[in-house]
């Protein structure tokens, strides 16, 4: 027991003070970042595609108007593009009840059709704006003019923003999970049904899954505009973006707390690694060996890499 | 069995020694980063612009007489003769034609491999962000191809734009109409037909807004996906109203579309013009350029006569392709790092104030061109002024230049032929 | 009606038969063992490749390549239910996602190494030109796709309802262990579904070859339209598949003539999703 406690402590410790530790190099100081920033979209995915169970594959929509919210209050109204945060969250929350309204009664793979549909939607309308900037896209301040640009050579202020962020989601994302929503939502992902015959109201609480996550999805997207100031219709509402956060929840394993968290931990410095050894001879192995490294993992531990732990707790139980 | 010649073992020893002194005199080598689309659906562009770069770096290190006349910084023998023969290493990383990785590539490129400057990116939005690292980190960032026009708009000291932007095509195509138009041919209506991402939407708004100044009647405009299956009703509708003239501002896979349906439905205008890209793409021009007799393209690159700068080049990119001449993209991306090889040795400096400083006062000749430009000049902004276009017609599946007259090895024909 | 909308309707039919073509091999594995392949666009392309590696090795045509590809196609779905799909089945719905959209980059890049990133196109004199009906153009290419389109998904419909084997195949989606009782062995039922819809894949992918070009990243384009395409005739429906298909194909057609093609996107997906608001398991699913 103590020695596990040990091991939490260091592992706290090692991730309070990796910018300092990654400090010679800028590049594995991004990579701290951006493992951050991916595990704060997918753990917003998590609490409905993960505890709901009901799996989202239009979550870029989300992310997008978190992006585009940032963008345009700098473009538009010439606020620091974090000022457009929470009107991207407000926005994204109202989305979500307009999507989830009609989506969210349908079953398994349906609802995972319709939020293509719907994300793929709006990237064309997207690209039609001229107030979105079309689809040309758009850009952050060029030169940061203020601190409250939030534009920085080093990662190291982007770490903490990210960390206590996604501290902040985790820490409400645990409280849900004890409180009696995350009961109703681990009812209705078991059986529907069952959930619904013994008085729960599915589609509120479905509704209000849908709702917290795509706030937070929206937050992402507004920190990932402050970081690389510039969106466009593919990196804001594309498919892959949406495909990444279930990719990087069910890697590690959805509908659990660290799930999302352990895939990006995977899954971004993969990208980024094999981008920087492999991606430069142009013959696509980046991809060979990204695609390769997820099937294994699917194919040997179809619940996600946390379910290793799972089977050793079970394993000790049993002792 | 072992059994080496004198004269071999003395060679031997020689190239040795020689190798020797080398290594103690020669400069470190020039790193230059070069981000471009190596994967995803602009990797065919992509891989072919790397290829045009690192053809650039292989004749300077490898010396070249020809072109040592007309080139300063290339070198009979090789190496950079401002840098006492440093070596030029070409360090390429992929944007996966994502601005993201874009990104983090250059960021990697510039504080872990060190590089001088940066070459890139294809694409204007991922130009956008892997520039803004460059600036952030003091590197000059050479674009050879990017044509967005707010990128050069930035205030950004370290961005250096050689190609023409949007405006110049489009003034191209309506000096090169308005000349049909005296001439007696008929261009009384106008269609517009262009993908939806970045490249087309920027290019057809332009060239929309310059027509209508200059009096040319724009009667469609039809904006599609450029990853469309089908393309069948937008031939229809063009065959329905049967424009004068059509312009098609298209990648690859939407140009092939285009191409095959426009003979299935049989439909082709008076004078048909496509803007580069797509319809430049080498397979492009090897697959379908029998089906598209007569058509009008833009360009920035022509080979031109036997012996020029572009010429060698040309010949030299096909070796190394295996028969793929030098075209739009290539040739344009040839050029960019031929520009940032030329102020590197002016330079004679790895230091990026010092290139910065001779990139500024960049001042090449239009003979010593590979794109058909009138030569590379930066404004303040980094744009260069001195960039133009070409127009090309495609004759018995190769592009000729047809216009303006003094590039021109080829008479207009018209009206469009097609299959 | 003007005849340039008879042209756009009659093209859109035709579209649509084959967008049924290539989505015949998805809603059958789906309706059988409720599994999203996310990696059918890159089976689609593969199959394409498999035309145009024919076509340069030995010159050939559709005759050739088809069966080509078909069994090429076939034995990858099922090396891909043996290797992967069978272990995934046994975790959760997501382990699907997961593990067909690594097979998909997987194969998606393999193919991109091997191929390379240059576009192809097959000579469109390999079946044979257009020609003229009734003041209707058609294009030998696509007659093809679309007539054998056609013939694939009937002839898929009518194994799975009229056939031994199909009612086989339908006791094991419906109840496995029940199935395995009745003396049914679930997992040859299965990876006969997969090799079936390989088969229907690689035919599919050979065929649209011949009109449409081939690149690596071809299968993005075609498995968006896939998907549409099942969920919207209903999964495991494969006649659904042949009438959302031609749906789906003549609303394009039509919303990119009158419309414009930017918006045809836009119609069909708003379309999609009010047939769900009004029939959750689409056209012709089962509740």
């Amino acid at each position: 027991m103590t020695g596990r406690r040990i091991l939490h402590l260091l592992l706290i410790a090692v991730v309070l003070v990796y910018p300092l530790i990654a400090a010679d190099s800028p590049v594995y100081g991004r990579l701290g970042a951006l493992v951050l920033l991916g595990a704060i979209s997918a753990s917003a995915w998590n609490i409905v595609g993960g505890y709901a169970g009901q799996v989202s594959i239009g979550h870029a929509v989300f992310f997008g108007i978190g992006a585009y919210a940032s963008v345009t209050s700098f473009v538009h109204l010439d606020l620091p593009p974090i000022a457009g945060a929470p009107i991207g969250m407000l926005l994204s929350v109202l989305v979500a009840a307009a999507i989830g309204v009609p989506t969210l009664r349908l079953s398994g793979h349906y609802f995972s059709m319709a939020t293509i549909a719907v994300g793929e939607l709006v990237r064309v309308l997207s690209s039609t704006s001229d107030f979105l900037g079309g689809a040309q896209g758009l850009g952050g301040p060029a030169m940061p003019r203020t601190m409250f640009d939030l534009s920085f050579v080093s990662a190291t202020p982007y770490y903490y923003i990210f960390l206590a962020v996604l501290v902040a989601l985790l820490g409400l994302t645990h409280w849900i999970e004890r409180s009696r929503m995350g009961f109703y939502l681990r009812a209705i992902k078991d059986s529907e049904r069952a959930a619904r015959s013994l008085g729960v109201s599915s589609g509120r609480y479905k509704l209000y899954a849908f709702m917290l996550s795509a706030a937070f999805t929206s937050l992402a997207g507004s920190l990932y505009l402050c970081m690389f100031g510039f969106i466009d219709p593919e990196s804001g509402f594309g498919i892959l973006i949406s495909v990444k956060m279930v990719v990087m929840a069910a890697l590690g394993g959805a509908g659990q707390l660290f799930g999302p968290l352990v895939g990006a931990l995977i899954l971004v410095p993969l990208e980024e690694l094999s981008n920087s050894y492999l991606g430069g001879q142009g013959a696509g192995l980046t991809f060979v060996v990204y695609g390769a490294i997820i099937v294994i993992i699917a194919r040997f531990l179809p619940s996600g890499l946390l379910s290793l732990l799972e089977r050793r707790k079970v394993v000790r139980r049993a002792d | 069995m072992v059994k080496v010649s004198r004269r071999t073992a003395a060679a031997g020893a020689a190239l040795l020694a020689f190798g020797l002194a080398g290594s103690a005199f020669a400069q470190s080598t020039v790193k230059i980063g070069a981000v471009y689309p190596l994967s995803g659906n602009a990797a065919s562009a992509g891989n072919y612009e790397k290829m045009a770069i690192e053809l650039a770096a292989e004749v300077v290190n490898n010396g070249n007489a020809e072109l040592a006349r007309m080139l300063p910084f290339i070198s009979p023998t090789g190496g950079l003769p401002g840098l006492k023969g440093a070596k030029v290493q070409v360090v390429v990383a992929d944007n996966q034609g994502a601005p993201a990785a874009g990104a983090n590539q250059t960021l990697r490129l510039i504080t872990q491999e060190k590089v001088a400057a940066v070459i890139g990116a294809y694409q204007s939005g991922i130009t956008e962000t892997t520039s803004a690292i460059a600036e952030k980190y003091g590197i000059p960032f050479v674009n050879p191809e990017s044509v967005a026009a707010n990128l050069t708009e930035r205030g950004f000291k370290w961005f250096f734009r050689v190609t023409p932007v949007a405006a110049d095509f489009a003034k191209a195509y309506s000096a090169f109409l308005r000349e049909q138009k005296a001439a007696g041919k008929k261009v009384d209506s106008i269609a517009i037909i262009h993908e939806n991402t970045e490249y087309g939407n920027s290019v057809a708004k332009v060239i929309a807004e310059v027509f209508k100044t200059d009096g040319l009647n724009v009667t469609q405009n039809i904006s599609y996906s450029a990853n469309s299956t089908d393309v069948q009703p937008q031939v229809l509708q063009l065959k329905e109203k049967n424009p004068d003239v059509a312009i098609f501002i298209s990648y690859t896979s939407d140009a092939i579309l285009y191409t095959k349906t426009m003979k299935e439905q049989n439909w082709k205008p008076q004078i048909l013009i496509a803007d580069d890209a797509g319809f430049n793409d080498p397979k492009y021009i090897k697959e379908m350029g029998s089906q598209v007799e007569g058509l009008i393209s833009r360009t920035s690159f022509a080979a031109g006569k036997p012996g020029s700068v572009a010429a060698i080049f040309d010949a030299l990119y096909k070796k190394k392709t295996n028969g793929d001449g030098l075209e739009d993209v290539s040739g344009r991306g040839l050029q960019g790092m031929l520009v940032l090889l030329d102020a590197i040795n002016r330079a004679g400096s790895t230091d990026p104030a010092k290139i910065q400083a001779a990139l500024k006062a960049t001042d090449l000749k239009q003979e010593q061109m590979v794109a058909g430009y009138k030569g590379v000049k930066f404004d303040a902004k980094g744009q260069n002024i001195l960039a133009s276009s070409i127009v090309t017609q495609m004759r018995g599946g190769q592009y000729a230049p047809v216009w303006p007259k003094a590039n021109a090895t080829a008479d207009l024909v018209l009206p469009y032929k097609g299959w | 009606m003007s005849m340039t909308l008879v042209q756009v309707v009659v093209s859109g039919l035709l579209l649509g038969a084959i967008y049924a073509l290539f989505s015949s091999g998805l809603t059958l594995i789906w309706g059988m063992m409720n599994v999203v392949n996310f990696a059918h666009g890159d089976f689609v392309m593969l199959g394409m490749y498999t035309a145009v590696v024919v076509w340069t090795a030995l010159g050939g045509g559709p005759w050739a390549s088809v069966p080509i590809a078909a069994i090429a196609i076939a034995s990858l779905g099922i090396a891909s239910y043996f290797l992967l799909v069978r272990h995934i089945m046994r975790g959760p719905m997501l382990a699907q996602i997961l593990g067909t959209f690594g097979l998909a980059l997987f194969l998606r890049y393999s193919a991109f190494n091997v191929f390379g990133a240059n576009f192809r196109t097959l000579p469109d004199t390999l079946v044979g030109h257009s020609f003229v009906l009734g003041g209707i153009r058609f294009e030998g290419a696509r007659v093809l796709a679309g007539a054998v389109g056609l013939i694939v998904t009937l002839a898929l419909h009518f194994m799975l309802t009229r056939t031994a084997i199909g009612s086989r195949m339908l006791a094991v989606s419906e109840d496995a262990t029940a199935a395995q009782l009745m003396g049914i062995r679930p997992q040859r039922m299965q990876a006969l579904a997969w090799g079936l819809a390989g088969a229907a894949t690689g035919i599919a992918g050979a065929l649209i070859a011949t009109f449409f070009y081939t690149s690596p990243t071809v299968g993005e384009t075609l498995a968006i339209v896939a998907f549409v395409t099942v969920s919207f005739g209903g999964f495991g429906s494969v006649l659904g598949a042949l009438v959302a298909g031609l749906i789906i194909g003549v609303v394009e057609s039509v919303s990119a003539f009158e419309i414009g093609p930017v918006y045809k996107d836009v119609v069909v997906y708003v379309l999609f999703v009010l047939v769900l608001w009004f029939r959750p398991q689409g056209l012709m699913g089962k509740t």
